[in-house]
């Protein structure tokens, strides 16, 4: 079944999946040629999408796309489902420490747009309900809720609030204004202890006031007692330990199959399912142990090529360091046309990815891992994680993707791309990618390749 | 050996023959932009080769840049207008350390090293407020050349505030101004400020003097004042700055081994 790693485009991968079928191909209930999805759930922009070859990625691809389908067969097998909004990787991992809860993301619904190529209208729909293109593409949360045509209307929907995103803010309150009643809790603004202020160790090399550290597990210990009332089951110290052990698992294949990707001297995984890969730790996809089961997958697919030195961009490529998830797909795979390649990458939830601590009481520990969120803290911090991370990838560039309306970022880049320039000195570019970018791509092409180009002259002279 | 750049901007094309021997352009010439980019840069090409007394097996390559660069499909290969700015520049004043392109339909900051080497850069590609379109539109409006605009420009006493950042809106607001009786170089000069100020947000913190301007609006009277008035420091118009591009894509072809993409 091994074949030599490349990318296929979708009528590609309809004679590989033949051929996987013949060779004995084994696949979860979820899976099937990745053409079904652009003609069942009008996924159009896979057309346009180049995909890795391998059975590990097809997995992955599949596991992604059926989401919503499968959150409907939950909800139809008796879980209850929670919304987790705003917060990238804590909520979930008590959710999924409780039994019968299945959490998911709503704010995932942005890259519906992309996927759709606008088809299903999400963007103006939103548009309708008061959220123009000044907002964040995550405003396709609103009607995909509201209309609850993608995924199944939640049983919970919890929300954080204070220092996040408002964009986010302002679409969460629009939802709760149309009658989804939401639980919020409050993550505050990450400080450095003052002097004489008791200090945390969060992950991530990050510090935080001890107040601050109780402000959070006071808030956390809130929605607890919420998944606890709707699970029917207390979220006691064992359960969540329990856990967080899990969702560890989840974070060390992650960490694993980041260092083999991202540390190969060719790419052994391309961009774009390293991206896809990364967001399995916000909310495990909806199904945490599935989402080990995909990671495992993928974690040997890559070790092989690279026992076998096969990869799928060469070496030659332009080391470039990622930061920003991308509102259109296609992004990653021009990245890779244009000659360049991963070397790591901040895509926005560099906290979910950090180990969530074993040796505290768990709350204490899911609080101190909320607070490392890079949205939550100075733009210093997360620069000053991106720098320590493209020193260890070797990077050579330094790409900043902007999501057009997305507040949040509206200075962060600029402030990302300076500190690396005076720190390491290598190029860095912002480029902004809205959620279908066909109209934009000469010009987002010129500034990809004109970074490629610029890293590459680099090397020689 | 004799390299030829092209340099497919939006709104003309530039061509250039370079000898390596006695390391000079032997060639240059510029045709307004159309649909079909790549007749019209073949035959630019060939007009610089009957004037130079060339034919185009002397040519060892070509390479073509600018926004229409991969149109150009007799060239070797394309780079970047990024990568050819900065040698075209480097070539002719290899002291500039900032380089200020103002195309028709985008601008860009390059950052150089001591050697010509790109340091960093930044790009303006999603709005015309910073780029020569704006001029074109407010020349359109007036029904008069860019150089005529620019020469009213020279003779403003006092430059109007243009305080949209948007040029469909700044039109209406030209209109309102010369409405109001604001003296027509006054308006002119409020554009080229405009357009200045958004170079110099574009520019950011890390601008290093020498700041060389380049591209085709670089020929503009009073545009180089009024990027020094945006960025508080003297900028100094490049050599021949519209064949800059294309100067830096004949570099790229005579260089061994190509080193772009």
């Amino acid at each position: 079944m091994n074949s030599a790693p490349r990318q296929l485009n979708l009528d590609q991968w309809d004679a590989r999946y033949e051929q996987l079928r013949r060779d004995g191909l084994r696949e979860p209930a979820y899976g099937g040629p990745l053409r079904r999805l652009m003609v069942r759930e009008k996924d159009f922009r896979l057309q346009q999408l180049r995909f890795d070859n391998s059975p590990a990625a097809l997995r992955l691809w599949n596991f992604l796309l059926t989401e919503n389908q499968r959150l409907h067969q939950a909800r139809a097998g008796g879980h209850k489902i929670v919304g987790t909004m705003k917060d990238l990787g804590t909520v979930p991992v008590m959710a999924y420490a409780l039994p019968g809860l299945r959490a998911f993301y709503p704010d995932g619904a942005w890259w519906t747009p992309c996927l759709m190529e606008c088809s299903d209208r999400l963007l103006q729909k939103a548009e309708r309900m008061g959220l123009d293109a000044s907002f964040c593409p995550v405003r396709a949360m609103l009607p995909a809720l509201v209309d609850g045509g993608h995924f199944p209307r939640p049983d919970l929907l919890i929300c954080s609030s204070g220092a996040v995103c408002d964009d986010f803010s302002a679409i969460a309150q629009r939802l709760e204004h149309l009658g989804h009643a939401i639980l919020w809790w409050e993550i505050p603004r990450r400080r450095r202890p003052a002097s004489g202020e008791t200090a945390c160790a969060l992950p991530g090399l990050l510090a935080a006031p001890k107040i601050q550290v109780d402000c959070v597990r006071t808030e956390l210990q809130r929605v607890g007692q919420a998944l606890g009332k709707l699970a029917g089951k207390t979220l006691d110290d064992d359960c969540l330990a329990a856990g967080i052990r899990a969702a560890n698992q989840v974070r060390r294949r992650l960490d694993s199959l980041r260092r083999a990707v991202y540390s190969a001297p060719a790419a052994p995984l391309p961009a774009l399912e390293m991206l896809v890969a990364e967001m399995l730790a916000i909310h495990f996809c909806s199904d945490r142990e599935e989402t080990i089961a995909v990671l495992d997958d993928l974690l040997a697919e890559v070790q092989s090529r690279a026992r076998r030195s096969q990869f799928v961009i060469g070496a030659e490529a332009a080391r470039i360091f990622w930061v920003n998830p991308v509102a259109d797909l296609r992004a990653m795979n021009l990245l890779e046309e244009l000659g360049g390649r991963l070397c790591g990458s901040d895509f926005m939830f560099s906290h979910a990815l950090d180990l969530i601590p074993e040796d505290l009481p768990p709350l204490e520990a899911l609080a101190r891992s909320a607070l490392a969120d890079p949205m939550v803290g100075p733009t210093g911090d997360r620069a000053a994680r991106i720098v320590r991370e493209c020193q260890a990838g070797r990077a050579e560039a330094v790409a900043v993707s902007r999501i057009p309306g997305a507040s949040h970022c509206a200075r962060e880049g600029e402030i990302i791309r300076e500190i690396v320039r005076r720190e390491i000195g290598i190029p860095a570019i912002e480029i902004e990618i809205p959620p279908v970018c066909d109209a934009m791509l000469p010009s987002l092409a010129s500034g990809l390749r004109a970074l490629v180009e610029t890293a590459r002259s680099r090397r020689t002279r | 050996m004799i390299c030829a750049g092209i340099d497919a901007g939006s709104r003309s094309i530039k061509a250039v023959l370079f000898d390596t021997a006695p390391q000079q352009m032997i060639a240059s010439g510029l045709t307004d932009q159309g649909v079909e980019q790549e007749r019209l840069a073949a035959e630019l090409f060939e007009k610089l080769l009957q004037e130079a007394g060339l034919a185009r097996p002397q040519i060892s390559a070509v390479v073509a840049t600018g926004y229409g660069r991969n149109a150009i499909r007799f060239a070797d290969t394309t780079i970047t207008e990024i990568t050819c700015h900065a040698r075209g520049v480097h070539r002719l004043a290899p002291e500039a350390r900032t380089i200020i392109e103002i195309g028709g339909q985008d601008s860009k900051v390059i950052c150089l090293e001591e050697g010509g080497r790109v340091r960093d850069f930044a790009m303006n590609d999603r709005c015309a407020a910073g780029t020569g379109r704006f001029l074109e539109m407010v020349a359109a409006r007036l029904d008069m050349t860019w150089e005529k605009l620019a020469e009213l420009g020279r003779q403003s006493k006092k430059p109007a505030l243009i305080s949209n950042i948007c040029v469909v809106f700044a039109e209406t607001e030209i209109i309102g101004l010369l409405a109001d009786g604001q003296p027509l170089p006054d308006v002119v000069a409020g554009v080229q400020n405009a357009i200045a100020t958004r170079v110099s947000a574009l520019a950011g913190r890390f601008v290093s003097q020498p700041v060389y301007f380049t591209g085709g609006v670089a020929l503009l009277p009073g545009m180089a004042r009024a990027l020094e008035e945006a960025l508080g420091c003297p900028v100094r118009v490049a050599p021949r700055p519209q064949f800059t591009g294309a100067l830096g894509a004949a570099l790229s072809a005579a260089a061994k081994p190509p080193d772009g993409v």
